[in-house]
């Protein structure tokens, strides 16, 4: 049923949905498939088995877990930072709001590599804290204690997710009026009635986009765990890396992604349900 | 009484997290400027020997040279597309260009690792195609079109189409209307989005690393750095990224002006 009309309609999308096909519908639907085909001899062999799906569950499923704890953490620490930032900026900052808005966007397209390095350099046994912490003689011997464990990766994933999750919840908080909030207060609601009546579930959609934009990242990052993770705290991605750059099993390796992938989604929506439960009127 | 407090703990929490989200580029900075080679205090006075001896890398250069074309072909491509999907979804009732917002803006919504090997596995496997610097603009492109098409979409909503219907009225050709009346108004915001293409182009490591085969840019070349040596020129280059980055985000809101 595509008209001519339709066609001289819909052209200007056409370049922009091009570059989406080419480069991350149609690839990400090839993966799929390549994580039902095998590997032998180094050479992938193009049949259906779902052994790297068995294969992902009896060698990862710690390592998924172990992964998806840390995401759910950092989605929940980022989450309530970023709104309560966003809250600051759009209700209680007055006219200091811009300027921290732009810091976060200032954060928000510079150096993710450089900040997941910035903290293997500071929390380090002989980073920036330790030498501080010598030099005003507060401890005698470096203390190990900063990194290498979840706290390290956590701190470090909610670094550079935090200006990623305060747009989305300060674009939710924009969108709610000011009159509703006084109209509210003026029939008698207390501030924190409002606030929870009005402001929050006004405020949802940014919330759990900030949730799940944080949750995805944090379970699919790599760089983070290598960084300033340590023995405890291996992660996921770091494996599936490994999967493309060390050992060519790229079968293996989309599988253990899309594993992950559809554990995180239940886990996402799961705690959606739960969000929206808590703020039913 | 209360009030006060409330205002007091909100400062407190407010330079909290500024300072949680500068404090360790400032300290990457700043080290880089230091004597001392490891990223630890005493800094041992000011020098510019990491600059020197970075800039006289040939490696560099090379990674430099790359991040540049990559990102001026990203720049140039993504806002001419971008901008196009934009004009024509700011056009389209919101129940039409909501959820096509939303799909365009996946690949950002998603680890960059999951993006990258899917892209590569499909360039290798189906396609057969050589990886190099072409293969890494195509994945910038997908990463960088939606931030272009999201800040031209919520430029071009509350623009007054009336004004193009009007000089088309007068015979004006599309082309000619885009041109004389569009694009006067929102040049602005374009030169915008472009720059913060530049900027997310610049700063992408992990697509860059699984598209490129062989050949550093400037992430590529740090990554490189602090897995295989404690090189003191880390923090010089992490400096060049960070001012590139957020030079690039920097002008795009001037050129802009910031409507947040």
């Amino acid at each position: 049923m595509t008209s001519a009309k339709d066609l001289r309609r819909w052209w200007p999308l056409a370049p922009a949905a091009l570059v989406y096909l080419i480069a991350f519908a149609l690839p990400a639907s090839f993966f799929f498939i390549l994580s039902f085909w095998s590997v032998r001899a180094m050479s992938i062999r193009r049949d259906f088995t779902v052994s790297n799906y068995v294969e992902t569950w009896e060698k990862y499923a710690d390592v998924i877990a172990a992964t998806l704890l840390i995401a759910a953490e950092t989605a929940v620490v980022t989450t309530v930072i970023a709104f309560a930032f966003a809250y600051l900026i759009r209700f209680r900052a007055g006219r200091l709001g811009l300027p921290l808005l732009f810091v976060t966007l200032l954060t928000l397209f510079g150096g993710y590599l450089v900040k997941i390095y910035a903290w293997k350099a500071i929390l380090g046994k002989e980073g920036v804290l330790n030498s501080a912490l010598l030099a005003l003689a507060l401890i005698e011997e470096p203390l190990t204690i900063f990194i290498y464990n979840s706290g390290a990766v956590v701190a470090t994933l909610t670094h550079f997710l935090l200006p990623l999750a305060v747009l989305p919840i300060y674009g939710s908080l924009r969108g709610v009026e000011d009159d509703l909030i006084e109209a509210a207060r003026d029939l008698g609601a207390a501030r924190r009635q409002a606030f929870r009546d009005i402001v929050l579930p006004l405020c949802l959609p940014g919330l759990l986009t900030a949730f799940t934009l944080s949750f995805l990242i944090a379970a699919g990052d790599y760089v983070t765990p290598r960084f300033v993770g340590g023995t405890g705290t291996a992660m996921i991605g770091d494996f599936i890396e490994q999967q493309f750059s060390l050992r060519f099993d790229w079968p293996m390796g989309s599988a253990m992604s899309f594993s992950t992938f559809a554990a995180s989604a239940v886990l996402i929506v799961a705690a959606g349900l739960v969000l929206r439960w808590s703020l039913r009127p | 009484m209360t009030m006060r407090v409330s205002a007091a703990i909100w400062a407190i929490f407010g330079a909290a997290v500024v300072l949680f989200m500068l404090t360790p580029m400032v300290l990457l900075v700043l080290f880089s400027f230091g004597r001392n080679a490891l990223t630890a205090f005493p800094m041992g006075g000011l020098t510019l020997d990491w600059y020197r001896k970075l800039l006289a890398n040939d490696t560099f250069w090379g990674a430099a040279e790359n991040s540049a074309i990559i990102a001026a072909c990203v720049a140039v491509i993504s806002t001419v597309i971008g901008t196009m999907a934009a004009l024509l979804l700011s056009r389209m009732p919101e129940r039409v260009s909501g959820p096509l917002l939303l799909q365009l803006r996946a690949p950002v919504m998603l680890p960059s690792l999951f993006v990258g090997v899917a892209l590569m596995s499909f360039l290798r496997l189906v396609l057969d195609v050589e990886l190099g610097l072409p293969t890494v603009i195509l994945g910038h492109l997908v990463i960088t079109q939606p931030f272009v098409i999201l800040i031209v979409h919520a430029r071009m909503v509350g623009f007054d189409h009336a004004l193009v219907e009007s000089a088309r009225d007068l015979g004006a050709s599309p082309l000619q209307a885009f041109f004389t009346v569009t694009l006067p108004i929102v040049r602005a915001t374009i030169v915008g989005a472009a720059l913060i293409a530049v900027a997310v182009s610049l700063d992408d490591f992990i697509i860059t690393f699984f598209t490129i085969g062989s050949g550093n840019t400037i992430p590529t070349l740090v990554w490189s750095m602090v897995r295989t040596s404690l090189d003191p020129s880390i923090n010089a280059s992490a400096t060049i990224l960070i001012a590139l980055t957020m030079g690039m985000t920097v002008l795009a809101l001037h050129f802009s002006r910031y409507r947040g």
